[in-house]
């Protein structure tokens, strides 16, 4: 199951046919405990053969940026605009994979985006849940896309 | 759909049956973008014929209070034990409202859950969902129990 594969390129897809930002997918990592440090956390339950949640985490240029090359507006702050923007891309990603694990008979139901957003907050999943972080850079710095997962 | 009498029900009977605690619920409310601080929140998506996500909102002592009595263990601080204990209490009442929701037991499936927590964030309810707010009191703390859900059409 290329999970790593498939959120890639349901990543790029939607910054290349929707947000038109150039964006480089750097080696995904599946260790660690290092929390991510972020302003702005796009986050979507998912559920079916296997219970997940699927995040999108930015910093605030990043997600400032990213916001702003999808609705064609420039945007100050972390407001309302940007966090259903962050959520919407979150859910086509969700989208993307859930497309590429029906493929192969893996069955996906997606829930609904929420975004938490603050200066200094921590997402922590179940202890023993498996982890995928998939970095990607674009101009303006990185945004990380990272899905947390159980087959329990 | 009677979401807020659904939320009620369900945050009763899993802190009668699994806490053993008693909680009185306040006013349904709407919240807004309030900031939570030195809080922790579980969070659990619902997936199916119904789309949605379940938040409970608990300041860090109320956390505190709850972990100890869920684990019959006193705990200190904001540590894996009460982050594991609040993803498995949204968990819990999560299921109680998916059960209400879908007596069939086909139609709803519950995501994994998250714990998000800090000094000051916010959580928000996005663009096409509505989202519904029940407070709690437990021995004079307050806790949220939110459902955010996907809106027709």
């Amino acid at each position: 199951m290329e999970f790593a594969k498939y959120i890639a390129r349901a990543t790029e897809e939607i910054f290349n046919t929707m947000i038109f930002m150039e964006i480089s997918a750097g080696d995904p990592f599946t260790n660690g405990k290092r929390t991510i440090a972020s302003h702005v956390s796009a986050m979507i339950g998912l559920s079916g053969d296997f219970t997940g949640m699927l995040y999108l985490h930015c910093p605030e240029p990043v997600a400032l940026a990213i916001a702003g090359a999808m609705l064609g507006m420039d945007l100050e702050r972390i407001d309302t605009d940007v966090k259903d923007a962050l959520g919407e891309i979150t859910n086509m990603m969700a989208g993307g994979l859930k497309e590429a694990l029906t493929a192969e008979n893996i069955a996906l139901e997606i829930a609904i985006p929420t975004a938490v957003s603050g200066q200094a907050y921590t997402i922590s999943s179940p202890s023993g849940s498996e982890r995928l972080v998939i970095p990607f850079t674009v101009e303006q710095g990185q945004f990380i896309v990272e899905m947390k997962y159980s087959f329990n | 759909m009677e979401y807020a009498k659904i939320i009620i029900e369900s945050t009763r009977e899993i802190f009668s049956s699994m806490i053993m605690l008693e909680v009185t619920s306040g006013d349904p409310f709407q919240r807004g973008h309030e900031k939570l601080n030195n809080s922790i929140s579980g969070l659990v998506g619902l997936a199916g014929t119904i789309k949605g996500m379940l938040a409970i909102h608990l300041p860090d002592q109320t956390a505190i209070t709850v972990t100890s009595a869920f684990l019959g263990m006193g705990v200190e601080e904001i540590d894996e034990d009460v982050r594991d204990a609040i993803g498995e209490l949204a968990n819990m009442v999560a299921g109680n409202i998916k059960s209400a929701l879908d007596p069939k037991g086909s139609d709803i499936k519950l995501s994994m859950p998250s714990a998000v927590y800090g000094e000051e964030y916010s959580v928000d309810c996005l663009a096409h969902a509505q989202s519904i707010t029940v407070p709690f009191e437990l021995e004079g703390k307050t806790f949220l129990v939110e459902l955010q859900i996907r809106e027709e059409g």
